[in-house]
């Protein structure tokens, strides 16, 4: 039996999934989804975070299965074609990417909390990038990226709404 | 080799699925790591799972009745997140809050926080405030236990192959009760405890509960303390006495251990200052 689930969009049909596979090992290595990182890998760092029907997980600590039928969102499947999304625009601007090996999952989480969260106060960005570790960036400039973004998130949503 | 991944629609799909050998999963935070751990060492891996966050009947959360009842696969943010646990079972809310991170807690199963059985589950303090009895069910029946029946040693359970716990039956606080869960941790967040606290009491102290947890085996409810709590006049004197008590039984169980300097005073002065608090909460004015 083929595992079926929307990659970024895009329905995936993948055959031959060992029942104690990770999220995290087909997408790298099954489907070439290199931005997805595997830090620890046993759920403390958060470098493989990706949504899972728009929730974060681990998806070092996700069985691959848990995504049948569901939709997976990878830092690849974020930006436009044509350009980058507002956290990833937001990340650079603010001077929170170092070695980058934390940002795809740490803007993943970003990302997440914008959506379920239109203007986060500190704290709030604190607890939901609590799961994902930066080791050389440092947190300051990150928290000022996730308030960037709600920035940049929130005019585009007034210019949409005013047909702009 | 062929590995099986059933996603169970119900109860008893995965009961038969479990009575052929498989193995539960349910978030896989803890036992996905068990696996890359044998991945990498070259020992066998599971073969067949079974999938039970799937089950209606296990995330069935059911607060609003005389007998209150909770899916073991509900997850630790649904706990943190959901209306009726935050008014008729805020200690667990709190719990569910403090355990890991977003990315865990997203995942993660009350049910496999119980099954996992580590002494300092945070999970399995806030239950065994609120008396919770596992219902544990395999192709032969349903049984009930309760925590301290089902746990028997640190990350060690009574649970027979082929079983599997759907949820758990919870006790009803008495009305007017205050709440509370504390975690002490090396950081604020992403923390397993070093030790945490589970207490509900009312005013008129009718059915105090106070757990410590990461201090024994499993967490235990400190039933000298509420017994105190119940009989003394509630007052500074009393949590004095309260604090003293709990760190004596975590010394008597645990004896003298390179811990204990620090953890006597933490946990004398954990117990203090959240019977203080609760009770300034209760608005009782001496």
């Amino acid at each position: 039996m083929n595992l079926i689930f929307t990659l970024n969009g895009t329905l995936t049909s993948l055959p031959d999934v060992p029942s104690h596979a990770t999220l995290l090992s087909i997408l790298r290595d099954r489907l070439g989804f290199l931005g997805t990182k595997e830090g620890c890998g046993v759920g403390e760092c958060g470098a493989c975070t990706v949504l899972l029907d728009g929730e974060p997980v681990n998806s070092c600590l996700t069985a691959a299965w848990k995504a049948a039928g569901r939709e997976v969102l990878t830092i690849e499947g974020l930006a436009p074609a044509d350009g980058l999304h507002p956290v990833q625009e937001a990340f650079i601007e603010s001077g929170a990417i170092q070695c980058g090996f934390c940002t795809p999952g740490m803007i993943l989480s970003a990302y997440a909390l914008l959506k379920r969260t239109a203007r986060p106060d500190v704290e709030e960005i604190k607890t939901a990038l609590a799961g994902n570790l930066c080791r050389c960036t440092g947190y300051k400039q990150i928290v000022d990226a996730v308030q960037a973004a709600a920035a940049k998130m929130d005019r585009n949503h007034d210019n949409d709404v005013s047909g702009g | 080799m062929t590995t099986t991944y059933l996603a169970a629609r119900n109860l008893e799909e995965a009961l038969a699925g479990l009575d052929r050998g498989a193995k539960v999963l349910a978030g896989g935070t803890d036992l996905m790591v068990h696996v890359r751990r044998a991945r990498l060492y070259g020992a066998g891996l599971p073969e067949h799972f079974v999938d039970v966050t799937g089950i209606p009947d296990l995330n069935r959360i059911d607060l609003d009745t005389d007998k209150p009842f909770l899916g073991a696969a509900v997850t630790f943010r649904r706990l943190e997140t959901d209306e009726a646990v935050a008014r008729q079972c805020p200690l667990l809310a709190q719990a569910a809050a403090t355990v890991g991170s977003l990315q865990i807690r997203t995942l993660a199963t009350v049910g496999g926080n119980v099954a996992n059985a580590s002494p300092a589950a945070d999970g399995l303090t806030a239950l065994t405030a609120l008396g919770a009895r596992a219902a544990i069910a395999s192709v032969n029946g349903v049984r009930h236990l309760s925590l301290a029946e089902l746990i028997t040693a640190p990350n060690t359970t009574r649970l027979l192959p082929g079983e599997l716990i759907v949820g758990f039956e919870l006790d009803r606080p008495p009305e007017g009760s205050v709440q509370r869960f504390h975690k002490i941790g090396r950081r604020r967040a992403v923390v397993i405890a070093r030790m945490n606290l589970a207490l509900s009491m009312d005013r008129e102290m009718t059915d105090p509960r106070l757990v410590l947890g990461a201090c024994f085996p499993s967490p235990r409810r400190l039933t000298e303390v509420e017994r105190l709590l119940a009989s003394e006049t509630p007052g500074p004197n009393v949590w004095k006495e309260a604090g003293k008590m709990a760190a004596e039984q975590f010394v008597n169980a645990c004896g003298w251990r390179a811990s204990a300097p620090y953890k006597v005073p933490a946990v004398a002065n954990l117990v203090f200052r959240t019977l203080e608090s609760t009770w300034a909460e209760l608005g009782v004015t001496e």
